[in-house]
């Protein structure tokens, strides 16, 4: 005959709470709701918040609890719940329990973790107001209530918890009186429920609900029928899966198992680069246009010569729109500083990129010895370099400018040796990839870059 | 030149921290997306549940390390990754863990502030922010890796120390580090050895049978972990408490507690000590740096020493606990400190001149765009 648990409250309980106050009323049920569920104590998880009710670890033995920042109760106890649920396939029931004020501060913890369905009940005692503060009102207190903040009396409608979690999904929603008899039964089944259950426990706080606001047990009955709350189990939904079975259920191994061998590719040295002295490349078009990708492509090539190599982008916040600038260093050494100070190779393919590096001052630090290609329909002045002009974006066609026009700049001026980039571009393009190599080569005339070497 | 033996990838920061994360046994990871860190989030959802562990998005900074302390207390290695606008948001939750005693490893990828600053700009202006984020004043461990090999590395070591300290670590990269790509020979990594939390022997340590959740004799002693939801009860929380976990106000074993928070960490400080030294007989200048900035130190330390002229450097990689030992010992026949930062104040210079008060310390700031390696070359004699 297993142990039989009559209460989980620590012996000869004293509640440090007021007199009459509802959270008295709401721990007591609390604790017939778990001698109704006869869990080892160790297997229950309170987690509580910061106000009056955030005493409430305390009352309790055995069980473990988690006394938390306020409002933070529910995202702590979702963390505790989703690493007990995935990663240890206990099974722990966390409950959480706030008051007005704290689901108030953290109703997206609430909102999230009824979305998720994650095996946490929330208990949100609503008394109206803020008691251990002096009772301000919350986003909880009734149109005209005179609480310390209001003196008037409210002017803001009250939030409704519990359509809120109804409008996320929530399992299981329930609004009881904290006097209510059933609730302890409302409890345990809203503990049992396989997945994100919450309640709503309506209390009165004696010593400012009352005081200030008139609210005493009658009122409180009289103002929840006035904000048309109805009470009850309001939702006891069968069709939702908790998130742990979902999450593991959803876990596609073959799909892992194609990022981890992609992730594992390893370049191996194929080709070896003549490069004499640390070389950066800036490539200077439009988002959407590949800027990016071709940089990728020479980084790998070097790589692949047997050289350090660093890239680096810029794009404007939004990322598929405006200029695309993007930056490589290769050296036979370890690249250091991964700036560029004089940019060695610039390839333009688009006027974004050319207003963009301009006004970075990247093109102002150009010396006589950078070689410059320019798409054809681009105004350059004033640049110092060695400028050529190219019809880039008509040989190419817009997205293929960039990675043509650094295929003319490689090839060239020999950055990396011709075949390693080459390679990545049939690699990266396919059958299209040829006729980009032969387009390069049309384009590349080798005497520009000999009188320039 | 890259090795004959090599296993060269193509790798940024980010995507090392996740590595690093990954080696240290990180089971649970949460994140929120942001600019210049969501590479870490990306590449944690790519590997982590294929490796049985958890990665899953949250709606906000607030709930993604709340997440993760959840799932520390449960016994699990946790991290996120974030910038200074999260950052600003996860400094309740960051001294929860500290108050708990809850181990969670956080990255901060800094980018140029204040406010929302330059989501795609670089910059060292959190560094302050980061180490002064408690009330109280508690260390808060800090590393700074300056690429891609160091985030691997220094992200498993803030594991290391986040589990045996029981505290929650920063590894803090910039911009520059976490979202330049280059070339990673994974022989490059060392060998690391993987430590985790001491838990709780079976039977108990506190008074009277009972197991005090942050039981610890001798106040720089780091308490057995005993996890939420394990057979043993925990009494968790972030108020002031006693040993077994319960709230007090003021009572001896209470401050002896808040004592305890800082002298765990201080009484490790000097293992805790890791920093990259290049240090030339004879040079009367030593360059004091992290993050990108001590690569382009290294950098100009290449050029100076090209011009056949003395100057030494350190990379500070444990930025906190100030690595004072080792910086003193740096300190011979050293005339002049010159410490580089992507900060206009020079963050980590006001920290370092009140240690050394008799050295000529000076700093090479700038704010939105990269220090250059001449820019330090000019300050050093
Ligand atoms: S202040 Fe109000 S809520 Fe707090 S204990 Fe007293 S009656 Fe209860
Ligand atoms: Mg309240």
């Amino acid at each position: 005959m297993p142990q039989q648990y009559e209460t989980y409250l620590v012996d000869g309980v004293k509640f440090p709470f007021c007199k009459g106050c509802g959270h008295t009323h709401s721990v007591r049920h609390l604790d017939k709701a778990l001698a109704i569920l006869q869990r080892d104590p160790t297997g229950i998880n309170l987690v509580s918040d910061i106000g009056c009710i955030g005493l409430v670890d305390a009352l309790f033995s055995g069980i473990h609890t988690v006394h938390t920042t306020h409002g933070r109760s529910t995202a702590f106890g979702v963390g505790i719940e989703l690493a007990d649920g995935i990663l240890h396939d206990s099974d722990l029931k966390t409950i959480v329990i706030l008051g007005d004020g704290g689901a108030t501060i953290g109703l997206l913890h609430i909102v999230h973790a009824a979305l998720l369905n994650v095996d946490v009940t929330v208990i949100v005692c609503n008394n109206y107001l803020y008691g251990m503060t002096g009772g301000q009102h919350s986003a909880f207190t009734p149109y005209d209530m005179v609480t310390t903040t209001t003196p008037s009396g409210n002017i803001i409608p009250p939030m409704d918890i519990c359509s809120v979690a109804q409008s996320c999904e929530a399992g299981f929603v329930a609004r009881t009186l904290a006097t209510d008899k059933n609730l302890a039964g409302v409890l345990a089944k809203a503990i049992e429920y396989p997945g994100f259950a919450l309640v709503e426990i309506m209390e009165i706080c004696p010593e400012y609900g009352l005081k200030h606001g008139g609210i005493d047990g009658k009122k409180l009955k009289e103002s929840i029928k006035e904000q048309n709350k109805p009470l009850g189990i309001l939702v006891n939904r069968q069709d939702r899966t908790e998130f742990s079975v979902q999450y593991n259920n959803s876990i596609d191994t073959e799909a892992y198992e194609r990022l981890k061998k992609k992730n594992e590719f390893t370049i191996k040295k194929e080709y070896t680069s003549s490069l004499e002295r640390q070389a950066g490349v800036v490539i200077a078009g439009t988002a959407g246009e590949r800027v990016q990708l071709s940089s990728y492509l020479l980084l790998n090539a070097a790589i692949a010569s047997g050289l350090h190599a660093t890239q680096k982008n810029d794009n404007p916040v939004t990322q598929g729109s405006g200029f695309s600038i993007s930056e490589v260093i290769l050296n036979q050494d370890e690249v250091y500083y991964t700036g560029i100070e004089s940019p060695d190779y610039v390839v333009i393919t688009s006027n974004d990129g050319l207003r963009e590096i301009t006004a970075n001052g990247l093109l102002s630090r150009c010396t006589d010895e950078t070689i410059l290609l320019v798409d054809a329909s681009l105004n350059i002045e004033g640049v110092k370099g060695r400028i050529k002009k190219l019809p880039l974006r008509k040989t190419f066609g817009a997205d293929r400018a960039a990675v043509g026009g650094l295929g003319v700049c490689v090839g060239g001026a020999g950055i990396v040796p011709r075949d390693a980039f080459e390679r990545e571009i049939e690699k990266r393009f396919r059958e299209e990839g040829k006729k980009i190599i032969s387009k390069i080569y049309e384009l590349t005339d080798a005497k520009f870059f000999s009188e320039n070497a | 030149m890259t090795d004959f033996l090599s296993n060269v990838r193509i790798r940024s920061g980010n995507q090392m921290v996740a590595e690093g994360a990954l080696r240290a046994g990180c089971k649970f990871f949460a994140g929120y997306p942001i600019t210049p860190a969501s590479g870490i989030y990306k590449t944690m959802i790519d590997m982590l549940p294929g490796k049985g562990g958890v990665a899953l998005s949250a709606p906000d900074e607030i709930s993604a390390l709340a997440y993760c302390v959840g799932a520390s207390l449960r016994g699990q290695k946790a991290m996120t990754a974030t910038s200074g606008p999260g950052w600003a948001l996860m400094t309740e939750t960051v001294q929860y863990a500290l108050m708990t005693e809850t181990p969670v490893v956080i990255a901060m990828v800094q980018r140029l502030g204040p406010s929302t600053g330059g989501a795609t700009q670089n910059a060292q202006g959190d560094v302050l922010l980061v180490e002064n984020c408690t009330s109280g004043g508690y260390t808060i461990p800090v590393f700074t890796p300056s690429n891609p090999v160091e985030c691997y590395e220094l992200t498993h070591l803030a594991f290391t120390w986040s589990e045996l300290l029981r505290t929650p670590v920063v590894v803090m990269l910039d911009k520059e580090v976490g979202m330049t790509s280059e070339d990673v020979d994974y022989m490059r990594i060392h060998d690391l050895t993987t430590l985790s939390r001491q838990r709780i022997a079976q039977s108990g340590n506190g008074s009277n049978g009972n197991v005090d959740t942050y039981y610890f004799e001798h106040p720089e002693d780091v308490p057995s972990f005993v996890p939420v939801g394990g057979k043993i009860k925990t009494t968790v929380t972030g108020s002031a408490h006693n040993k077994a976990g319960r709230l007090q106000k003021n009572s001896p074993e209470t401050l002896e507690v808040l004592y305890h928070l800082q002298k765990k960490i201080d009484a490790n400080a000097n293992q805790m000590e890791l920093v990259k030294r290049d240090v030339e007989d004879g040079a009367r200048t030593l360059i004091v740096s992290y993050g990108i900035t001590a690569r382009t130190a290294r950098e100009a330390v290449r050029r100076i020493r090209k011009n056949a002229e003395k100057v030494s450097w350190l990379n500070v990689l444990s930025l906190f606990p100030v690595p004072e030992n080792k910086l003193r010992n740096s300190l011979h026949g050293i005339e002049r400190i010159v410490i580089p930062e992507e900060n206009f104040g020079g963050q980590y210079r006001s920290v370092i001149e009140t240690l050394f008060d008799d050295q000529d310390i000076v700093g090479v700031n700038k704010i939105g765009s990269m220090i250059t390696p001449d820019e330090i070359i000019a300050e050093v004699v």
